[in-house]
């Protein structure tokens, strides 16, 4: 059984987000939705001011607090370190989302199908840029089930009043392929493969670059690695957050 | 139902006008709460103010959440009330011990009913919560020992407790008799059948006890294992909440009491003694309550991570502060009042009745303080902050619950004696 882990290079990402539209896109995530997030940060004052970027993604954590309070077992992780919500099964109590420290879960306000960013349904806007027709904008790969428990866990189409997060693109983990955010990152900043494996891209990426992980101190063991760079301390400021707004 | 028909005890069975116009606002909040509901079914939870925190910028939990644990912690007062009666053997409370009880049922209920209001997915948490409970899930002791355990006790109570006034009751001839013949369930108040119910009651009284403190300690637990969130994690969260479930319950206990002296004419009963000691355990629990609201804001002030710091500040002088001062000047006031009339000897009720409401104010408002700002502005990451403003619906939804809460205690007091029927009625037997 594989351990997966993601290694962020921070050194490497230019905050360009490009990661956050390949997630949209793969998840189908709705509006203000940010599975993966780019945050922005500046530091210290004119002349010295600093400019940088840190990537968010779920960080999959070993002691998930999310999962330790779920009430149903809706919010898990599976034996290869991936933690997943059984969409089927969520209540939509949100005491994940609040248990979490680091900000992942996104609820579903009102249905994914009513919060697009275009109108998939009937949109005339959309229909005379292509010629007429509605394009699907379901991945129908994440209407599948995954793993071994065959549970509902992929994309975020689903259900209103659940709750949704990264998944680390379990439908393509499971066919071997990495999350879209690695495969679409221009600069390569994050790797995604087995910490079991010595030979694995992020055992090697770990044996030689120094490293830390988001709010250790909180004992969550989060399986996201940041290469080549220092937690964002209390005096940084984020610069240009998304304006997801209140639609949800 | 015939010409010999006797007045029942207590209004039983008499409509009044104001009674009817209280039951007529009743049900107008339950039907306006009845249709918020409806429209959050139709649109979603995107009807509330609720949002995410983090990106989103909102709060996740807020009314409904703080309204859970309020009502919840109303009916604290109830059960221990009845419960103290038995054990302590405090006749003279036993005239409330019904309404007490009465109160702690009906408050579970709309706590439960909060929680489905709260929910996504509700009818899913009707069923998987007990498909798939997970003791190690702080909700599981609220869902389990809160509103399954507790009231399930606290209906068994309530009915043991009813069953002497049941067959009392249908002894007279009214339209509801097979109703107390039912309660009585052959029970003829005989003195072994006296013993054996005094017996059972006081064991399962002495069982409650112990399980409305893990119940209310679960609840505080809630919030308190939460190790990421700024303002909840702490020790004091689940002593802290039920002391506060005390505050609300008995100043709850309190007004209802006074109302029914009122309502129904009485002039010595609740007697004075009664009014008397719930005005003591308010004011010793009160003051409990606000030393464990210092001793919280001095460790997370003084000694606390940045993020604990920053919190405090938010709380006691901050954009929360408004709230955060209403609630601990009700609580101050209340105690003023509360220690005058026990320093001086002299208690009246309209000051209790006034402490009472104080103490519930302080117990909405720490609520909503304990549950919205560590979600607005207790993010450990940058994510800037988050604001909550809860729509109508949400007010709505809460005041409709508040309104089926009071028609249940205003259609049971005609149905059944509010109060205990004092004296055999052999006699009165047609």
């Amino acid at each position: 059984m594989p351990r997966y882990a993601m290694t962020i290079d921070l050194s490497r990402c230019m905050g360009c987000r490009a990661c956050m539209v390949a997630c949209k896109v793969e998840n189908n995530t709705p509006e203000a939705h940010f599975w993966m997030y780019v945050f922005r940060f500046e530091e210290e004052e004119y002349p010295k001011t600093r400019v940088w970027f840190l990537p968010r993604p779920c960080q999959h954590c070993d002691n998930a607090p999310c999962v330790k309070v779920c009430p149903v077992g809706a919010r898990y992780k599976r034996d290869d370190g991936l933690v997943l919500t059984d969409f089927q099964r969520c209540i939509g109590c949100r005491y994940c989302e609040v248990a979490c420290p680091y900000g992942v879960n996104y609820f579903h306000w009102k249905h994914p199908d009513k919060a697009q960013y275009l109108d998939y349904t009937d949109d005339p806007e959309v229909k005379s840029r292509t010629n007429n027709t509605m394009p699907p904008y379901r991945n129908p790969d994440a209407d599948l089930r995954y793993g071994p428990e065959e549970r509902l866990t992929a994309g975020a189409h689903h259900y209103r009043g659940v709750i949704g997060k990264c998944t680390f693109c379990v439908h393509r983990v499971e066919k071997g392929l990495e999350p879209a955010c690695v495969a679409n990152c221009p600069v390569r900043v994050f790797e995604f493969g087995d910490l079991d494996d010595p030979n694995s891209i992020v055992s090697q990426k770990l044996r030689t670059n120094p490293h830390f992980r988001l709010l250790e101190e909180e004992g969550t063991k989060p399986r996201v690695y940041y290469l080549m760079g220092n937690p964002p301390s209390p005096e940084v400021r984020q610069v240009m957050p998304v304006k997801g707004g209140k639609r949800g | 139902m015939s010409g010999r028909a006797v007045a029942l005890p207590y209004g039983v069975g008499r409509i009044s006008l104001g009674w009817l116009a209280l039951v007529a606002i009743a049900a107008a909040l339950v039907g306006v709460g009845a249709f918020a509901y409806a429209i959050q079914e139709l649109e979603g939870p995107i009807a509330t103010g609720l949002r995410d925190w983090g990106t989103m910028g909102g709060a996740t939990w807020g009314l409904y959440v703080s309204f859970i644990v309020y009502f919840v912690g109303v009916s604290f007062a109830g059960i221990t009330v009845a419960a103290l009666i038995r054990i302590l053997g405090l006749t003279y409370l036993r005239p409330i011990s019904r309404v007490a009880e009465l109160l702690t049922i009906v408050s579970l209920i709309l706590g439960a009913l909060s929680v489905l209001a709260d929910l996504g997915q509700p009818l899913r948490g009707i069923a998987n919560l007990f498909r798939y409970a997970r003791p190690q899930s702080p909700f599981f002791g609220t869902f389990t020992m809160v509103i399954a355990g507790y009231l399930f006790a606290s209906l068994v109570y309530f009915y043991l407790a009813g069953r002497r006034d049941a067959y009392l009751m249908a002894q007279y001839p009214s339209p509801l008799r097979w109703l107390y013949r039912a309660w009585a369930a052959g029970y003829q108040d005989t003195p072994e059948e006296k013993a054996r119910h005094e017996r059972i009651s006081f064991w399962l009284a002495l069982g409650i006890l112990p399980l409305l403190v893990i119940a209310h300690s679960t609840l505080g637990l809630v919030f308190g294992l939460m190790g990421g969130r700024p303002g909840w994690f702490s020790a004091l969260q689940a002593p802290g909440f039920v002391v506060l479930a005390g505050v609300s319950g008995i100043g709850h206990i309190i007004v209802l009491a006074a109302l029914l002296r009122w309502s129904l004419g009485l002039r010595d009963q609740p007697e004075m003694a009664a009014f008397r000691w719930l005005g003591q355990a308010l004011l010793v629990l009160g003051i409990i309550y606000i030393y464990f609201t210092i001793v919280e804001m001095v460790t997370a002030g003084y000694a606390g991570r940045e993020h604990e710091q920053r919190l405090a500040k938010l709380v006691l002088v901050g954009y929360y502060a408004p709230f955060f001062w209403t609630g601990m000047g009700a609580l101050g006031l209340a105690i003023g009042l509360l220690a005058s009339q026990a320093l001086s000897g002299r208690w009246s009720i309209p000051l209790l009745v006034a402490s009472g409401i104080l103490a519930n104010v302080t117990a909405v408002a720490k609520r909503l303080i304990i549950v919205v700002p560590s979600l607005t502005h207790g993010s450990l990451l940058p994510y800037g902050i988050g604001m909550y403003i809860p729509t109508w619906v949400e007010g709505a939804i809460i005041a409709g619950l508040m309104g089926l809460g009071a028609l249940t205690i205003l259609l049971f007091m005609k149905a059944f004696p509010i109060m205990e029927v004092p004296a055999p009625v052999e006699e009165v037997r047609p």
